[in-house]
């Protein structure tokens, strides 16, 4: 999981946030597989932003909340972690507040994984997709929706400067029920 | 004012004063314009790295050496066909221009455009001109096509040597008649001779009567007697001398004469002798027999030294001290060519004086050089080509035959580290590897294969500072980049990994492994048609580069392309047939593709190919325990547990195979282990919900017994 500066698991509130987005190892990012789309933006804060590593280019959204950004797969994922860049610093009333993640085979249904509140957040936001039971560590789907439902202050618009989207690493020996652990069964599992 | 320039040129040239070279030359042609100072500027251009200058100068040049230039400059600027040309556009093969460097140029313009059977043509021919050639010998073997090194470097070769070294001999001393030239083929062929009844096998004894032959004193009186002898034995028969030559003195004497021949052979030939030397060093006890022989080679010796010193401008001094110190025999010799005779290291001067490039060489001495030289290469090319061949024990074995120093060389180390790779001993290899880094820090040549050591043992602290390193000492170095990428490939950032090792590309388009590390990358990506370009591009480069082969294999694997994967895995069992990994992942893809009998015999010979390799052992488990046969998996995964047990997925798998034989008390035991051992997470809820799975049918079971 990655580390949060703080979060009281019942209510679901997180605040600040971590300027280097650090993870576990076997995580790795899903997002270049996805067809990303939003439900509104304006001209020149397109969802280029989202994806483009540059946390000084924003995604403005442009029409009624909740404002949705759409992340669709070809096939089914299993998905761990979203990853959102806001900074309330910078922001203010364009910083989301109210987050819902939604999963799905499409929009025709799709059903909320998580809720988060955040809390004048800066930097970046680790939302984990895993419920409390070891066997819904994942979600596994075609689409994932991650709903603005409300803003700081009330704003109507949102900036959102990056977002990521992590799943399990596939084991590297293809056909394999289980990965190698011991750094002796790994030196000998590949040639280089 | 010609002669004052070219002599200036020259001077410029040997202190690396390339620009002043190349203004003092330009002043030479506008004056003197003549081929041979055309020729000089070409050669200064070249030296600054530009070749496009002497490209465009040398264009049109007629004359070999003039054509032997252009050729490079072509070759340099990547002009393959107009080099071939310019090398060829004399009929004759004889008149390659360059002699043996000009084959080998020839060769690897045919290697680079893909031309193999000419290029292995040139490289053979390159040899037979010059057995000094290493590196066409090192071309061959890569190429896979390398005859045993002991008929490449064999009789042929050592008379060979001979013609092309000893005639020189006359031209320097004075005194120096053509009795000495006979006395020097009759030595040839003494040496032939001599030499025939040396088979290979025997190089140790070879260079220990070397040693002895160099170690005589020239002290004793009883030895100039014997030179004297010796003399007549150059122009007659060997035999009559050596009883009187027996009379030797013991040889801890030698010891101390060989430490100050030892300086000047190494100065004279550089690494080659160093080698000569430190083999003399290596042996102490010399037998009877072999004494007859160092005193015949005592004498030939010291020719051949003062002999080759002529090519080399920087020995002269030390060399003709030391010549003095071993003459033995030669003494009358010396005095008939005008030669010092040294008593114990007097004639120095003398020597100096008389022959300024140590001229006068005892052929015997230069035989014995050859010989030494030969039986060293004989030594390296036999490793060499039993390590292209991945022979690797062999190669280890052949490696430890050298001397103590000759092995500690970087070129010597790199080779047991690759061998030590091969054979996936990795911890060896580390420590190989580490000693070479050490003690050669400046040699980034095969640290593209440490930083894969270090891969592979995880080391990442180790893997990034090496990278560091070696990118501080040279950042145009495609090694540096290849360390560099893989550490962060360990670090699982494939895309920043992906990056270095194009940079790597850039830097050279013929590096090899940087194609296949990039292929991985991108296979580890999932981007398989690009990763599949890369290896293909590798494999375009050299064909023989297996893991290339094994890469394609992965990635058909991963696509599921099992009778794709097999072949591509065939090819690289033929060039490496012990690879226990590569018949693991064949096993594999015979497996999925149902031909389950041959995967189990392929898992078989991996066994046995590598013991220590539980990979193998784990997937013949697996094969097992899919084809329904538990018992016999179970086994096989017993006795892997004993040997790695800190393995997570060996439990993993034997909690899943317990469960399959309802054995449900051992699979619960197995799985909790297998999540004490920390799987990835994805494994770690497998392994729970199998262990759910397991726990309800037996709460079932208690529930209808109460």
């Amino acid at each position: 999981m990655a580390t949060e500066s703080s979060e009281s698991e019942e209510e679901g509130k997180i605040s600040g946030g971590n300027e280097k987005l650090i993870l576990d190892d076997d995580l790795r990012e899903m997002g270049k597989n996805a067809a990303w789309s939003v439900s509104s933006c304006k001209p020149g804060n397109g969802v280029n932003t989202l994806r483009d590593d540059n946390l000084e280019t924003y995604w403005q959204s442009d029409g009624l909340q909740p404002h949705l950004i759409n992340i669709q797969f070809q096939k089914k994922v299993r998905l761990q972690l979203v990853a959102l860049y806001v900074d309330f610093k910078l922001d203010e009333s364009y910083t989301p507040s109210k987050i819902s993640v939604r999963a799905g085979d499409g929009f025709h249904n799709l059903k909320e994984v998580k809720s988060v509140e955040l809390v004048k957040p800066s930097g970046w936001v680790s939302v984990s997709l895993s419920g409390t039971d070891p066997r819904e560590t994942f979600v596994n789907t075609f689409m994932l929706q991650i709903a603005m439902l409300s803003n700081h202050l009330n704003g109507r618009d949102t900036h959102i400067r990056q977002i990521k989207v992590y799943g399990p690493r596939p084991n590297p020996i293809p056909r394999q029920p289980f990965q190698f652990t011991s750094t002796e069964f790994l030196a000998y599992s590949t040639l280089r | 004012m010609e002669s004052l320039l070219v002599n200036s040129v020259e001077k410029n040239l040997t202190q690396f004063m390339f620009s002043n070279a190349i203004f003092l030359c330009e002043r030479l042609l506008a004056d003197f314009p003549s081929e041979v100072n055309l020729q000089l500027l070409a050669r200064c251009y070249l030296s600054n790295g530009q070749p496009y200058s002497a490209y465009y100068i040398l264009k049109g040049s007629k004359t070999p050496q003039s054509r032997y230039l252009f050729a490079l400059s072509c070759f340099k600027l990547d002009l393959l066909g107009e080099a071939e040309a310019a090398l060829l556009s004399t009929v004759e093969q004889q008149v390659i221009p360059g002699g043996a460097a000009g084959h080998y140029l020839l060769g690897l313009i045919y290697r680079y455009a893909g031309r193999k059977n000419s290029s292995v043509e040139q490289f053979r021919i390159a040899l037979s001109c010059d057995p000094l050639c290493w590196e066409a010998y090192a071309q061959l073997c890569s190429l896979g096509v390398a005859e045993e090194a002991s008929t490449v470097f064999g009789n042929v070769a050592a008379q060979r040597l001979q013609k092309t070294h000893v005639p020189q001999r006359i031209n320097f001393s004075e005194g120096e008649t053509k009795d000495q030239l006979i006395d020097s083929d009759k030595a040839s062929k003494d040496i032939s001779v001599w030499q025939t009844e040396h088979v290979p096998g025997e190089n140790q004894q070879d260079l220990k009567v070397k040693q002895l032959g160099a170690e005589i004193p020239p002290d004793t009186d009883n030895q100039r007697n014997a030179s004297s002898h010796t003399n007549g034995w150059d122009l007659n028969t060997p035999s009559p001398v050596l009883p009187q030559v027996l009379d030797v003195p013991p040889p801890m004497l030698y010891k101390n004469m060989r430490r100050p021949e030892v300086e000047g052979l190494m100065s004279v030939h550089g690494e080659p002798r160093k080698k000569f030397v430190c083999e003399e060093e290596s042996s102490e006890a010399p037998e009877e027999s072999r004494r007859r022989r160092s005193a015949r080679i005592a004498a030939k010796r010291k020719i051949p030294m003062f002999h080759h010193s002529p090519s080399e401008s920087n020995g002269v001094p030390s060399l003709s001290s030391m010549i003095g110190k071993c003459r033995i025999q030669s003494s009358k010799e010396a005095t008939t060519s005008g030669q010092s005779i040294n008593d114990t290291g007097s004639s120095v001067d003398d020597e100096q004086n008389s022959n300024p490039r140590g001229s006068s060489l005892d052929p015997f001495s230069l035989m014995s050089g050859i010989s030494e030289m030969l039986n060293l290469l004989k030594i390296l090319g036999d490793g060499h080509r039993s390590l292209h061949m991945y022979n690797c024990q062999e190669a280890l074995l052949i490696y430890q035959k050298l001397s103590e120093k000759q092995y500690n060389t970087h070129w010597v180390l790199m080779q047991v580290g690759k061998a030590y790779v091969e054979l996936q001993d990795y911890f060896s290899a580390d420590s190989v590897f580490t000693l070479a880094h050490q003690k050669y820090p400046y040699a980034l040549e095969g640290m593209d294969t440490y930083s894969t050591v270090l891969y592979h043992l995880k080391e990442e602290m180790r893997l990034g500072y090496l990278a560091q390193e070696l990118i501080a000492i040279d950042r145009l170095s495609p090694e540096s980049w290849c360390a560099s990428g893989n550490y962060y490939s360990l670090r699982k950032d494939h895309e920043a990994a992906l990056k270095m090792f194009r940079r790597a590309i850039q830097l050279n388009e013929r590096f090899t492994y940087a194609h296949t590390l990039c292929g991985h990358e991108l296979a580890a990506l999932e981007d398989f048609e690009d990763a599949e370009r890369c290896y293909r591009k590798a494999l375009s480069i050299d064909t023989r580069h297996y893991n290339a082969w094994y890469g394609l294999g992965m990635t058909y694997i991963h696509q599921e392309k099992f009778e794709f994967a097999q072949h591509q895995f065939q090819l690289a069992l033929q060039i490496n047939p012990r690879s226990s990994v590569i018949m693991c992942y064949f096993g594999i893809a015979l497996h999925e593709s149902k031909r389950n009998d041959e995967a189990l015999k392929m898992m078989e010979k991996a066994i046995v190919a590598d013991a220590r390799n539980p990979i193998s052992k784990y997937f013949k488990a697996n094969i097992l325990a899919n084809l329904g046969d538990y018992h016999k998996a179970l086994k096989v995964l017993e006795e892997l547990k004993d040997s790695a047990p800190q393995e997570s997925s060996v439990h993993a798998l034997l909690g899943k195979i317990y469960k399959q034989v309802k054995l449900y008390d051992k699979a619960v035991l197995n799985f909790g282990i297998a999540l004490d051992l920390n799987p990835s997470t994805s494994d770690a809820v497998k392994i729970k919900a199998c262990m759910e799975r397991l726990i309800v049918p037996d709460e079932l079971e208690t529930e209808e017994d109460l």
